[in-house]
């Protein structure tokens, strides 16, 4: 009884641990792109979980290339990343134009409704992409800890209670952040969603290339914390060339890329 | 534009969208790649490395696009 608690708490405090990663990119695509594509990508990445998990079973620790998957996860994610941050220091260092969310907003619902659209229903094929490539890399992650907790106390059923609390758990939390954070300013929000997916990507391409972070998952927050830093750096670079000089001479136009998705 | 020279663009865009970013980024993972398999690198220096080269790319393309609002001024 006391080996199935162990396997249940263990379980419950690793799993944990990789469903905030995955709900957090859950979040931010929800919150800055729209719910509809974040679900549309968690539920094809269950979907997919779901089938390996059915096909291999207790072998899914073998059979599927982890250390590949990650790396190739990493890549994409610190590029989609990067590309976020570039506008986002590009934006608060004044060498581009902070949008004016209210108005691009009714502009672009204006626009919508006009073809009949509906702006919540549209799928974006990015948000889908990240969000399924997160909750499948996790939700791996976690198949993987079930599995090899549940194998080695001979307790699967445990294991998949604690996984089960750990994912009840954060989805009740995440449901209680998602508010509050949707009043947070779309710069701001973006700015964040590119400092995560770059924290995210490097941490996992990191570790798909062989690199062993200090302290396994905590180093995701000081890689967070280091790329705050890097980008405040960058920001204060560029600002003496910002707004001022660069705004008399007509360079800060409206932001050219304001439809854009991932801008 | 033929269609395939569009579906790459497109994924392109999709990906990157940015040439510096994406051959930085390659460079920091092929860089990776070497010093951990080839060279069995300690952990810290490869890190290091990964970073700067992440980094170095942001730095690089903003200082691109400094030049080019300087240069239509």
């Amino acid at each position: 009884m006391d080996a199935q608690w162990a396997v249940v708490t263990a379980a419950f405090l690793a799993s944990a641990v990789e469903f905030v990663e995955a709900f957090t990119i859950v979040l931010v695509v929800g919150v800055t792109i729209n719910w509809r594509s974040a679900l549309a990508g968690t539920g094809a990445a269950i979907l997919a979980l779901a089938a390996l998990v059915g096909v291999f079973g207790t072998t899914l620790v073998r059979a599927v290339p982890y250390e590949a998957l990650r790396f190739a996860v990493g890549i994409l994610l610190l590029l989609f990343g990067l590309k976020w941050l570039k506008k986002a220091i590009l934006r608060y260092g004044g060498l581009k134009a902070m949008h004016d969310e209210e108005a691009i907003y009714e502009e672009h619902m204006a626009e919508m409704r006009a073809r009949g659209e509906h702006h919540q229903r549209r799928i974006e094929p990015f948000g889908i992409a990240t969000a399924f490539k997160s909750v499948l890399l996790e939700g791996l992650e976690v198949a993987f800890i079930v599995i090899t907790f549940g194998s080695a106390a001979n307790s699967i059923g445990s294991a998949i209670w604690g996984a089960l609390a750990a994912c009840v758990l954060v989805v009740l939390v995440g449901a209680l952040v998602r508010a509050p954070l949707q009043r947070v300013p779309e710069n701001a929000l973006k700015f964040v969603v590119g400092i995560m997916l770059a924290s995210f990507g490097t941490f996992w391409g990191g570790e798909g290339l062989g690199i062993s972070w200090w302290h396994d998952d905590v180093f995701l927050l000081v890689l967070v914390a280091f790329y705050l830093a890097v980008s405040g750096l960058l920001v204060l670079w560029l600002r003496p060339y910002g707004t001022s000089k660069l705004a008399g001479a007509g360079m800060i136009a409206a932001d050219p890329s304001a439809d854009e998705v991932v801008s | 534009m033929n269609a395939v020279v569009r579906a790459l663009k497109a994924t392109y865009n999709f990906f990157a969208g940015d040439a510096i970013l994406l051959s930085m980024t390659v460079i920091a993972f092929v860089m990776g790649l070497l010093l951990v398999h080839v060279v069995s690198a300690p952990n810290a220096l490869v890190a290091a490395i990964f970073l700067g080269c992440i980094v170095g790319g942001l730095a690089l393309t903003l200082g691109r696009e400094l030049r080019g609002r300087e240069r239509q001024r």
